[in-house]
Parts: structure tokens; C-alpha cells; sequence
């Protein structure tokens, strides 16, 4: 089966000559529901702009569902949706506008754009706040927009760069539901978190990356074998010392 | 390649809807600019001057003003589209998009060949309050404001792209734009520089711009209309194809 992403061997090196990324290769099953983890600065985010088109790869292959990300990116770019970590929206445009434009660039119709606008707009109780200019509205509801934004063109990968981050329990539980609806619906997630328990919760299979390179990679279930569980594990892997280790295990 | 023909439309919807938050700094603005130079310039001053190649000194003055305001709104509304869309991060919507790179520069040339339009207009309306709005040839005139419209609005993203702060969005306009249209036959002749000054004009693509303006207003010309319209497609030409190898190698744009 083609997998919904094939990374191989990416190298990122920024032109301070950072090696963001190095020689990391991951596969992720379409259907699956992939968390994806590291410390700050691990590289998770600039793998994540190389699949999405926001950075130039250095070396190495990316493939959305068999598809070229650089040489077919147009083709490739109709399957993702991204939300990213920092907000990249035009902070006076609203709501409404916000969606509609990004359904546009994807070559959605006007008619599909706006009832696709309405059921996202409804769906993240944004209704009160559709016309308001995104500057105005609260951090939770800003990442709201962005999730909607995301999925304007029912894509079919959906790639969540620290979704729940700033967000309340009350909402990060909402969006919880929302996101296994859609992965029971077929769609493909990435999901990046510092919130462990968030992905305990939600992912199938778990990768962990640091200094660019991926240090482990499997179910879920592998993880949580090791005392401790995932927070251990992840710390583990990610080469902490053994007091943050003994004190992650101990808790 | 199919074009992503509401992608692009929605670049420009886009932007339109940003260009109409500040109507008085896009269009306002330019006018009374212009306003004010005709009226005294033109007007007050032209008084005083007697015909130049038969045509009264307001007559002569106008396309001047008009190419003076086109240049600038061409260049202001490049510059900001493509530097506000990376300050924000926007940018990165189009970039995570199904959109080429010819139709990302498009987007950004449509709005700059709107805005340059409707200031060039509402100048010619201004000026026939005056009795000065005459437009010998119009398709000349749609080529000159368009042309020029194109070249600045390419090189405002070649600027848009490459600044990395407010300020160098204004050096080329501060310390190229502005002496170079000034000195380009805006209020004077070649035949009136002195002789040492005159290759000077000749070097100036400027010139070529105001005279071809001029030319297709008054019917007053100092340089073949031909070389004129070869400098500007050349420089359209040139501007184009290095846009779109910034665009394509992710200058300014990609990380």
C-alpha cells in the first residue's frame, strides 16, 4: 500500500548552516494516526515545513501518497492540510475570509467554499466570531481558525504542528473528539505535541526525533512497555539525563 | 499544466480586499500629489512658460506626473504585497498551496496594474478640471501606464522579497526611483539640459517611459517610439524571468 507519507533520508541545513534535519527517514500508513515528538528545536517543525513546501530540502525525498513533493508539488499539496505552530495568517482579514481564501487557493468552486466555510465555521463554534478580524479573537480561538483553515479542502493527510498549544482543557478535549472523528473517517494525522498524554491518547504509532535524526519509531504499545511509560520513553530516546529519566518514571 | 485560474483570481481578490483597508493612502494620496503639481506646476508656474513644441506647459507637464504616480503606486503595491505577505507569514497559505510560481507573480501583477490604472485615471480627471486631460492614443497610453505598471511592479517584488525590514523597501525608491523620474524629463526637455547632461537622459529608462507617455497624450515625442517600447518590454522581459527564478529557488520566500 502506497504510504500517505514517505520521507527518505531528509536533509535540512539552513544557510547558517544549521543542520536542522539529518538523514531522517519516516513512513506513515494512510489511516494512521502518527505522533511525531522531540524536544524544542529537535527538528519536527522544519521536517514538517520541508513536506509542506514552506522550506527548500536540502537532500532527500518526500512523498505524499506516492507523489513528489518537490518535482509534483502542486499535485502533492492538494492532499495536505497544515496547521501550523505559529499563525501565518493576515491578522486583519476575518473568519469567513480567512477560509474562503485558502478553499480559493486550492481551486475550490465558490459553492464549495462556502458550504465547506459554514460546516467548519459551525463545527469549531466559530459562528459568533466569523466576522471578526482574526487579531481580535482570543489564542483558542485563533487556533480554531487555523485548524479550520486546515481542513477547508478536505485533505487527506492532515498534518498538526502543536495543535493544542495555549488552547483550554475544555477545547483541547473538543478538538480531542474532532480529530479521531476524522481519523476514524479515513483521514491520515501527523500530529506534533509536547502534551505526552495528548498523544498517548490519540496516536497509533509514535516517532521520536532529536538533532534532526529520528531516535525511535514504532507503536504505541512499545512505548508504553517501559516503565514509566511514554514520558520515560520519550525521554529515554531523546537522551535526557537520568534524573529527569528516574524522575519521569518515579512520577 | 492546467492553470489555477481561482487561485490566482483569489491572490487578487486577496489583495484587492487589503488595498481597499488603506483607499486614501492608495489612491487619495497620489491624487492630491498630483493635484498639487499640476495646479502649481502646471498652472500657477506654467503661466509664466511660454509653449513647448506647441503645447501649453501644463499639457507638457501632465504625462510627467502621471508616469511619476504610476511608477510609484507600480512599486509601493508590490513591495508591500510581497513584504507584508512574508512579515505576517502568509505567504506561507499560497506556498502550501497547489499554486505555480508564474501565477503567485501574476497575483502579485494584477493588483499592481489595477492600482496604477485607477490613480492614472483619477489623475486625468483631475487634470481636465484644469483643460489639460488629452489622449491622443489609447492603446499607446493603456501599453505605457501597463508596461510600466509591470516593470515596477516586478521590481517591488524583487524588493518585496529581498528586504528584511521597512526600511530597505524605501531605499530604491529614496535613492533610485525618485532622482531618476525627477531627471527623466518630468518638467523639462533633453533640449533644455545642458549639452554634458543630455547622454544622461539618454541613459535614463525613465525617459523612455515619460517621453512614450507623453507621445501617446500630446503627440510630443524626443526619442523613436520604438526604442522606447523595446527598452520597456526588454526590462518587463528581463524582470520577469529573475522574479521567477527567486520565486522558484525559494528567495525570501521558502526557509
Amino acid at each position: 500500500m502506497t504510504p500517505a507519507l514517505s520521507i527518505r533520508h531528509l536533509r535540512k541545513v539552513y544557510k547558517s548552516g544549521t543542520v536542522a534535519v539529518d538523514d531522517l527517514s519516516l513512513e506513515i500508513a494512510p489511516g494512521d494516526f502518527f505522533g511525531f515528538l522531540g524536544p524544542n528545536g529537535a527538528g519536527k517543525s522544519t521536517t514538517i515545513h520541508c513536506v509542506t513546501g514552506i522550506a527548500t530540502i536540502t537532500s532527500g525525498t518526500v512523498e505524499i501518497f506516492g507523489i513528489d513533493a518537490v518535482k509534483n508539488y502542486r499535485e502533492a499539496r492538494r492532499h495536505i492540510g497544515l496547521s501550523p505552530q505559529e499563525f501565518n495568517i493576515d491578522t486583519f482579514a476575518n473568519c469567513i475570509q480567512i477560509l474562503d481564501w485558502m478553499g480559493g487557493y486550492f481551486g475550490m468552486s465558490k459553492a464549495d467554499r462556502k458550504a465547506r466555510a459554514d460546516m467548519l465555521i459551525q463545527k469549531f463554534d466559530l459562528v459568533p466570531h466569523a466576522k471578526k478580524q482574526f487579531r481580535e479573537l482570543s489564542g483558542g480561538l485563533k487556533r480554531r481558525v487555523v485548524l479550520a483553515r486546515a481542513l477547508i479542502h478536505d485533505p487527506d493527510l492532515l498534518i498538526l504542528d502543536e495543535p493544542t498549544a495555549g488552547v483550554d482543557v475544555e477545547l483541547r478535549r473538543d478538538l480531542w473528539r474532532y480529530l479521531q472523528e476524522l481519523n476514524a473517517e479515513g483521514k491520515t494525522i501527523l500530529l506534533t505535541s509536547h502534551y505526552l498524554e495528548e498523544v498517548e491518547r490519540l496516536c497509533r504509532n509514535i516517532a521520536v526525533v532529536a538533532k534532526g535524526r529520528i531516535v525511535q519509531n514504532g507503536p504505541k504499545a512499545e512505548y508504553l512497555t517501559e516503565p514509566g511509560g511514554l514520558e520515560t520513553a520519550y525521554l529515554r530516546a531523546t537522551g535526557a539525563t537520568p534524573e529527569h529519566i528516574a524522575a519521569g518514571a518515579g512520577r | 499544466m492546467t492553470v489555477n485560474w481561482v487561485g490566482l483570481w483569489t491572490i487578487i481578490r486577496r489583495e484587492m480586499s487589503r488595498l481597499m483597508r488603506v483607499p486614501i493612502q492608495a489612491f487619495v494620496a497620489p491624487w492630491i500629489s498630483a493635484l498639487l503639481f499640476i495646479f502649481i506646476f502646471g498652472y500657477v508656474v506654467g503661466g509664466r512658460i511660454s509653449t513647448i513644441g506647441g503645447h501649453r506647459y501644463l499639457e507638457f507637464v501632465l504625462p510627467g506626473v502621471v508616469m511619476l504616480n504610476v511608477v510609484n503606486a507600480a512599486f509601493l503595491q508590490s513591495t508591500s504585497q510581497v513584504y507584508f505577505s512574508r512579515f505576517l507569514r502568509y505567504v506561507e497559505e499560497t506556498l502550501v498551496s497547489p499554486l505555480s510560481y508564474a501565477e503567485m507573480i501574476a497575483g502579485v501583477l494584477v493588483p499592481v496594474i489595477i492600482r496604477s490604472v485607477v490613480t492614472a485615471v483619477g489623475i486625468l480627471i483631475i487634470a481636465a478640471l484644469f483643460g489639460a486631460s488629452s489622449v491622443q492614443g489609447i492603446g499607446e497610453f493603456i501599453f505605457w501606464v501597463v508596461g510600466v505598471s509591470a516593470v515596477f511592479g516586478l521590481l517591488g517584488n524583487i524588493i518585496g522579497l529581498w528586504a528584511k525590514n521597512f526600511e530597505q523597501l524605501t531605499i530604491l525608491n529614496v535613492f533610485f526611483i525618485t532622482p531618476l523620474s525627477f531627471v527623466g524629463g518630468v518638467f523639462n526637455t533633453i533640449q533644455m539640459l545642458p549639452p554634458w547632461l543630455r547622454w544622461m537622459a539618454w541613459a535614463n529608462p525613465f525617459f523612455y517611459f515619460i517621453n512614450g507617455l507623453r507621445h501617446s497624450m500630446i503627440g510630443f515625442t524626443e526619442a523613436p517610439e520604438a526604442l522606447g517600447i523595446g527598452v520597456t518590454l526588454i526590462l518587463a522581459v528581463l524582470m520577469f524571468g529573475l522574479v521567477l527564478r527567486l520565486y522558484s529557488t525559494g528567495f525570501g520566500l521558502r526557509e
